[in-house]
Order: C-alpha cells, then sequence, then structure tokens
C-alpha cells in the first residue's frame, strides 16, 4: 500500500459572511492523495477548484475540515510552520510561469535548495537531474526572456520539483501554452510521475490535461461529484473524460 | 474628463508616493532660497563692517556650486519619476489616449509636483531664514542680532533657477514619452539590463577604470608639490572617470562572477541579492558614481571647511603674536624705556628686539621687485625666539644654507623653495618656517634667515633695521591696544626729508577683515550635510523606484514558499550593499582627497577625514534602516 500524503476531511470554505450575505464556495469535501497519485481536479469556472487548491497548499485557510499532510493537521498549525512546510514538502507550479525575470533559469530551479541550506555541489548536481528530466539541460544559462512560454512552464516545474516535495499541485499549468508546449510540458510531469519522483495534483479546466493523470476527479457547485481512474490508454480516458463531461452538463469541445 | 482633471487626480493619488521626490526638491530649493535672502536681504547687514560683499560672494559661490548640483540631482530625481509614471500612464494608451497626450499628461503632473516643492521649499525657506541665518553665523562664531527680514528678490532668483532647471526636465520628459513606442510606454526597457556583456569589453572597462583611478590617487599624492594645480585637476578629473568606469566595469565584472561562482551563489540568500545586483548594477551605475562623487566631494568641502577656519585661527594667532611694534631705519632705542611707557597703561607679556638686513629686490633672484626683501642672522633670530619664548630648532647654519620665514596663509597653491639666490650666491632653503618670529612683519616682508658669516658679507648691500616687539595682556581688548596706541605712535620720527626713520606698528585684535572666511566656513559645512543629504536621498529615491518593480518577484518568492523572514534579509543585504558600497568608495577616495587637501593647505586634516567618515556612515545608516522599512512594506508584505 502506497504511503498517504494527504487526507482532506469536510473541507469547507466560504466568502462574505459578517452579516451579510455569505457565498460556500467549498462544500464539504474529502479526499485522500497517496504517494504517486497524478490528480486531476476539474470542473466549471466558478466550481472552486482554485479555492481548493489554495487550501491545499496552505496559501488560504478553510472555514472547516481538516487537511492532514504528512500526518500533520495544516488547519491547526501555525504561520511559521506553515511557511516551512511550504518550502519542504509542497512544490507549486502556475499559470503564469512565475520564474524571477532576474536570475538564469539555472539560479531559478536552484532557488529553492540554495535557500534551504542544501550543499552547492549537490544543488548542481540536482539542478542538472531535473532539468535533464524536463528537457531543458540546454537552457540552463538563459534568462526567463529568452525562453519559450512552454520552456518556462517546465522550468517551473523542475523548480518545483527539486526538491522532492510529498506532493507538487499544479493550478491550470498549461492554462497558458500552446498545444505543443502543452504536450511537452504535461509529458514531463508524467515521466516525473511514473519514474516515482512526483505524486500530483493539478487543477484544470482541459480535459487534455487531466488526461495525463491517473484519476480525474470532478468538482461543481463546491463539491466532488465524480471520480474517473484511468485503467486504459490516455486517449480512450480523453474520450471518457469529455464524455463525462458532457454528461455534467458541460460542452464537448 | 479633461486631461487636466485627470492628471490633477492622478497627482492627488500618488502624491505620497512622490513625497521622496517632492521633499528633496523642496529641500534644494530650501537651501538655494536661504543662501539668496543671505546676500539679498538686510538682515546680515549687521556685518557691513566685516565685509559683506566678501561673505556675499562666498555664499554666490556657493549658489552656483548649488545650482550645478541642483541640476544633476533634478536630472536624476526627475528620469526616476519619469520611468515610474511611463509605465503607469502607459496604461491610457488603451483609452486611446495618443503619446502626445499622455506626454502632457505627465508634464503636467510633474508641474504639479514642482509647485508643490517649490512653494513648500520657498515657504520653509522663508520661515526658517532667521533661523538659517542664526545658525550660519553661531557656526561662523560672529555674534550679531539677526532681525526677521523677507525681501522679493531671493524669492523671484530662487524661482527662476529652479523652474529653469524643472521646467528643462519637464520638457525633456515630455519629449521622451511622446518619442517612446507604445510597447516602451507599457513594458518599459527590461530585456536590455540582462543582455550579457562582451567579455572582452568588461575586461577592458575594469582594467582601464581601476587604472585611471589608481592614476588619479596617484596624482592626488603629488599635491603641495611642483605644478600642485596641474595634479589637482587632474586627480579630480581622473578619479570621477575612474570611479564612472568603475561602476559600470569592474564592480559589475565582479558581481557577475560573484553570480557564477555557483559554490558561492548557493548559499543560502546569497542567491536572491546576488542575482538582484547583477541585473541591476548595470542600469544603476551612473546612479552609484554621482552619489560616490558626491559624497566625496562633500567631504573634500568639510575638510576644507575645516582646514580654512583651523588656518585662519592660525593667522589670526600669528598675526597677534606681537601687539606693538617700532622699527627703526636708524637711531637705536632703548627697549625698556618704551616698556616702561607702554606700562603705564598696560601690562607688557613679553618682548624682543633684533636686527635685520632689508636688502632691494634686485639682490634677490625674483620676479616681485614691490615686495620687501630681508635677511636676518640665525644668532639675532635664535636670541629674539628665545625671549619670548619660541623654538629655533634647527641646527647651526652652514655657509649655504638658509630657512624662510613665511606666514600662515589660508591657501598656498605654491611649493615651498627648495634653493634661494641672494645676491647671485645660491643657499639650500632648510625649511620654510611659518613661525612668527617677527609677527606681523612676516607677513609683508619676504624674510630669509642666514648664518651670522653670510649675513655680515651682505651688510654692505642693505640697510639695517631695528625692531622692537611687544606684546601686551589682554591685546584682544580693543581698549587696552588702544591705551598705549598713541604713545607708541609718539614714538616715530621722521627726517628732514620726510621719510620714516622710526615708524610703528599696531595690531588690532582680529580686525575682522578676513571674517568672511568664518562665514564661508560654515557654508562649507551647509554644503556638505546638504551633498550628504542629497546623496542618500538619491539612493532612497532608487530604492523606492526599486520596490515597485520587486514586489512582483517577492509574491513569486512567497508562493513558493520562501519565508518574509528570508526575504527581509535579503532585501536587508542587497540595500546594504547599495548604501555601503558608496560609502565604501567614498573613504577610500576621502583619504586621498583630503591627503591632497592637507597638503595644500599645509593642515593635517586626518582628524576630518575620520569625523565626515563616522558622520556619514550614521546618516547612511538610518537612511539605510528607513530605506529597509520602507521597501520591506512595499515590496515584501
Amino acid at each position: 500500500m502506497e504511503k498517504k500524503i494527504l487526507e482532506i476531511r469536510n473541507l469547507t470554505k466560504g466568502f462574505g459572511r459578517r452579516g451579510g450575505y455569505e457565498y460556500r464556495v467549498i462544500k464539504g469535501i474529502n479526499m485522500d492523495v497517496y504517494s504517486g497519485d497524478f490528480i486531476a481536479v476539474m470542473g466549471p469556472s466558478g466550481a472552486g477548484k482554485t479555492t481548493l487548491l489554495n487550501l491545499l497548499s496552505t496559501l488560504d485557510k478553510p472555514d472547516g475540515g481538516s487537511i492532514i499532510l504528512d500526518r500533520e493537521d495544516l488547519i491547526k498549525t501555525g504561520n511559521k510552520r506553515l511557511s516551512e512546510i511550504r518550502r519542504d514538502k509542497i512544490g507549486f507550479i502556475f499559470q503564469e510561469y512565475n520564474l524571477l525575470d532576474n536570475m538564469s533559469l539555472e539560479d531559478n530551479i536552484a532557488l529553492p535548495l540554495a535557500l534551504n541550506g542544501v550543499k552547492s555541489r549537490e544543488v548542481e548536481m540536482r539542478v542538472r537531474k531535473m532539468a535533464d528530466m524536463f528537457g531543458l539541460g540546454e537552457h540552463l544559462k538563459k534568462y526567463p526572456y529568452q525562453l519559450s512560454g512552454g520552456q518556462k512552464q517546465r522550468g517551473a516545474s523542475a523548480r518545483a520539483l527539486v526538491t522532492e516535495p510529498e506532493i507538487l499541485f499544479a493550478d491550470e499549468p498549461t492554462g497558458a501554452l500552446d498545444s505543443r508546449s502543452s504536450r511537452e510540458l504535461l509529458m514531463s510531469l508524467k515521466n516525473a510521475n511514473d519514474s516515482g519522483k512526483a505524486t500530483i495534483l493539478m487543477v484544470t479546466h482541459d480535459a487534455y490535461a487531466a488526461s495525463y493523470a491517473k484519476q480525474v476527479y470532478f468538482l461543481a457547485d463546491g463539491q466532488i461529484q465524480c471520480r474517473l481512474v484511468r485503467k486504459e490508454d490516455r486517449k480512450e480516458f480523453y474520450e471518457k473524460i469529455l464524455d463525462l463531461q458532457i454528461s455534467m452538463g458541460g460542452e464537448r469541445e | 474628463m479633461s486631461l487636466l482633471k485627470l492628471s490633477c487626480s492622478n497627482f492627488r493619488r500618488s502624491v505620497r508616493e512622490y513625497a521622496v521626490l517632492i521633499i528633496s526638491l523642496a529641500f534644494s530649493v530650501f537651501i538655494f532660497f536661504n543662501f539668496q535672502n543671505v546676500i539679498y536681504s538686510d538682515a546680515m547687514d549687521v556685518l557691513a563692517n566685516m565685509n559683506k560683499d566678501y561673505i556675499d560672494m562666498v555664499i554666490q559661490a556657493a549658489s552656483v556650486v548649488f545650482s550645478v548640483f541642483m541640476l544633476f540631482f533634478t536630472w536624476y530625481a526627475t528620469n526616476v519619476f519619469l520611468n515610474q509614471r511611463k509605465k503607469e500612464i502607459g496604461i491610457y494608451i488603451f483609452m486611446g489616449l495618443d503619446n502626445a497626450r499622455i506626454g502632457k499628461m505627465y508634464a503636467l503632473e510633474a508641474f504639479f509636483t514642482g509647485v508643490t516643492a517649490w512653494a513648500a521649499g520657498t515657504a520653509a525657506g522663508a520661515g526658517f531664514s532667521k533661523l538659517f541665518q542664526m545658525l550660519l553665523l553661531k557656526m561662523a562664531d560672529i555674534s550679531a542680532d539677526i532681525r526677521f527680514s523677507f525681501s522679493l528678490r531671493p524669492v523671484l532668483i530662487t524661482a527662476g533657477v529652479f523652474w529653469l532647471i524643472y521646467g528643462l526636465m519637464i520638457i525633456k520628459g515630455y519629449h521622451s514619452i511622446v518619442k517612446s513606442s507604445v510597447l516602451d510606454l507599457l513594458t518599459g526597457a527590461k530585456k536590455e539590463e540582462m543582455k550579457p556583456e562582451r567579455p572582452l569589453w568588461a575586461a577592458v572597462k575594469s582594467v582601464l577604470g581601476t587604472a585611471v583611478l589608481l592614476s588619479g590617487y596617484i596624482c592626488s599624492m603629488h599635491t603641495g608639490e611642483e605644478e600642485t594645480l596641474l595634479f589637482v585637476l587632474a586627480a579630480v578629473i581622473l578619479v570621477i572617470v575612474g570611479i564612472y568606469l568603475l561602476y559600470n566595469g569592474l564592480i559589475p565584472f565582479v558581481v557577475r562572477k560573484m553570480c557564477r561562482n555557483k559554490n558561492y551563489l548557493y548559499q543560502k540568500e546569497h542567491i536572491l541579492w546576488v542575482n538582484s545586483l547583477a541585473y541591476r548594477i548595470r542600469k544603476n551605475f551612473r546612479m552609484y558614481a554621482i552619489v560616490t562623487v558626491l559624497m566625496t566631494a562633500a567631504v573634500t568641502v568639510l575638510g576644507t571647511a575645516f582646514a580654512m577656519q583651523h588656518r585662519y585661527d592660525k593667522m589670526v594667532h600669528f598675526q597677534e603674536m606681537y601687539t606693538y611694534q617700532v622699527i627703526s631705519f636708524g637711531p637705536e632705542l632703548d627697549r625698556t624705556e618704551i616698556i616702561q611707557g607702554i606700562e603705564e597703561n598696560n601690562q607688557v607679556e613679553y618682548s624682543n628686539e633684533l636686527t635685520i638686513l632689508a636688502l632691494p629686490s634686485e639682490y634677490f633672484d625674483t620676479m616681485y621687485t614691490n615686495a620687501g626683501y630681508a635677511v636676518v642672522s640665525e644668532s639675532q633670530i635664535r636670541q629674539a625666539a628665545e625671549e619670548v619664548g619660541l623654538d629655533w630648532d634647527y641646527p647651526e647654519l652652514g655657509e649655504d644654507q638658509a630657512v624662510d620665514l613665511s606666514h600662515v596663509m589660508i591657501l598656498s597653491l605654491l611649493s615651498p623653495d627648495k634653493t634661494t639666490v641672494i645676491n647671485g650666491r645660491q643657499y639650500d632653503v632648510l625649511a620654510t618656517d611659518d613661525t612668527a618670529y617677527l609677527g606681523d612683519l612676516q607677513r609683508s616682508m619676504d624674510i630669509t634667515v642666514l648664518s651670522d658669516s653670510q649675513y655680515a658679507e651682505l651688510k654692505p648691500y642693505g640697510s639695517e633695521m631695528k625692531i622692537y616687539n611687544f606684546k601686551i595682556a589682554d591685546s584682544d581688548k580693543l581698549e587696552k591696544v588702544n591705551a598705549s596706541a598713541d604713545y607708541i605712535r609718539s614714538l616715530s620720527q621722521q627726517s628732514e626729508d620726510g621719510t620714516y626713520e622710526v615708524g610703528s606698528n599696531i595690531i588690532y585684535p582680529e580686525s575682522n577683515e578676513d571674517s568672511y572666511i568664518r562665514v564661508a566656513y560654515s557654508v562649507c559645512v551647509f554644503m556638505f550635510a546638504t551633498l550628504i543629504l542629497a546623496a542618500g536621498s538619491i539612493i532612497f529615491l532608487k530604492v523606492g523606484n526599486d520596490a515597485r518593480e520587486d514586489r512582483e518577484r517577492y509574491t513569486i518568492l512567497k508562493k513558493i514558499g520562501i519565508s518574509e523572514k528570508i526575504l527581509w534579509k535579503s532585501a536587508g543585504k542587497e540595500l546594504r550593499f547599495t548604501y555601503y558600497c558608496p560609502f565604501v568608495l567614498m573613504a577610500v577616495n576621502s583619504i586621498f582627497a583630503i591627503r591632497a587637501l592637507g597638503s595644500v593647505m599645509r593642515e593635517d586634516l586626518t582628524y576630518v577625514n575620520v569625523i565626515s567618515a563616522l558622520s556619514i556612515l550614521i546618516l547612511f545608516t538610518l537612511i539605510y534602516l528607513i530605506s529597509l522599512r520602507n521597501y520591506g512594506k512595499r515590496a515584501i508584505e
């Protein structure tokens, strides 16, 4: 049995309040993530995908429920420790690449390791390894402005995974990429997952991106409506996802 | 909404952001106005008897220096302002505004900023003018009652100078916006900064810059010798160029090297601040150079002030070595009798007498034929010195040795002679001594000490003068000096043809004829404070501007889990470099500058160097702390 990394119980989150109208975005979500999982969370706009991700990645605080990451309840954890958890156990990729424009790709990837006090030789070794995994070996000396969108996003992924986090959260990682760059990124993520280096939880509205995952959760109206587990090859899985989307009221693109 | 209203509301909204710009511009106006006010108001007329003309000249000179400084400062500050605004008002492109109208909007906003700064500076200037003048005189150690006075002229002149400079900058900004491409307006020239430099060119600049700076230092070591003025000029130019090249060559080169050395770079926050520095330094090298040069200039100005003050005190002391001098070309006088005469009203503290030989100028190898020349024998000077308690520490003079007696001067660009020729014979000058052996007389005559035998040889060519010197107690009180003045004058004797056989010289207490030097001193101290504050505020402005740009980066860093503590640490290190790098370079520069100044002014100014460096360090540390807080609030929190 794989190790349970994340356990989410009865998670709720609302906006508004204090006497006024309260809008509940997340309405009691339960979910378990095991080591080696590659989960996509899909749903229409406003379904609460990003809010869920923000809660899981400790960027936001829930109103109720519990998030247990590696046996630690994040809701009862202080800010300082949360910062450490973000640094040591969680990796992030965002829709905007969020690379620092004032340093080379190499330094961007090395950043979390260097700040964690890892020895420089090891930093260099791990950066090189990550860069190779994401097909960036030749671009390490370049600055972000010299890279394409896809390269930047792969760079961001390499940076997120270089610390070997327990889990990688990806928020619409292909949102700003063309189809070829999307495919390259997703392949890289899949490779990282397959080689046992990454447990991934990705939020996306794109069925194609989701088809690279092993499981897809459908979120609507703040709740998980259903879950698809991939048993077949990716293309069939993609068809299945699309069908489910239609049956849930979405449109087939 | 009209353009005027839009600019108005923009300005009102962002007035807090431009506070630093407005305050620094207002401060320039404040200082400039006060300098002008000293000249044109009648508040300082109390100093009429103290050469107000000279004081005006000193202040006018300071004003000119200050306007030049104001020009550069305004240039820099408005440039920062312009780049900030470009991106923001560039957004109006999407509202259908064209470049010309965006330019107009900028010009209007800049105009409002200028009006605010000018009005605030002038109002504060007028309000504090009395305090300013009191401070000026207090520092100059001149006691006078200052009345509050206000006249329109300094206001108009200040307005004229300020608006001429600021107006030019507004036009420059307008022009720059009109000429900018839409893309420039929206993104700014970010990509430019990160292009790697060609290694050869970087190496050439690094080596050249270091060489130029070092040769500037070497030149500064040669001041106080032959061709002082030339060396001073060369040193100033070489050091300025060297600093410029250093910030544009060697320092970026070193920072880039630090970036490439991953062993160093991957140590905790180094990766953040060294990268940020490397990214910025080429964009900001002019700022660093300006600040370093400004600070070096400030320290030199302060050194000049202290040296002048010190020299002035020495000069006064020199002049007041004796209160009365009686000079006889013929008859020998009885010193005891004169002492008795003086002591009817005063008490004589010490006295001496000696004989010197006045020689016509043609016996000297000189082009100044109107100056008085004299020689004095070693034994005479030794005895005279001993009588009044002065030291004469020279070994017995050889036949071809001499000691020149000079006097204390404010500044001398001439190097002392190594040899002197009298009546065709060359003497080695062992020393040029500015001890007041002959008191005030030493100021008006060129006097050379020779061995007794050489003196005897020259005796037939000149005429001997007997000099009787007396110092009274309380010689700093005018009424005391006056009490015996009539008696001293009564000693004068005229021969039948009207020439004086016996003459007298009465030295009144500090006659104030040179007290403009004291005012110059306090003006210099003000200049020092202003230049240092300006240097500090230039960095402050730049850091404030960077904070806006860095906000995005810190947001990313926080998102990926970097704690605020580390970000503050990194920001602190980067800002420390920004403030202390120019400081360290200034400190090195000032060692040479002050040393050169010291050798020109014949003063040991090491203490000025230490005091100024320490005061700048304290001020910069304060500004650094405020700046870091401000930066962190804007960029990190």
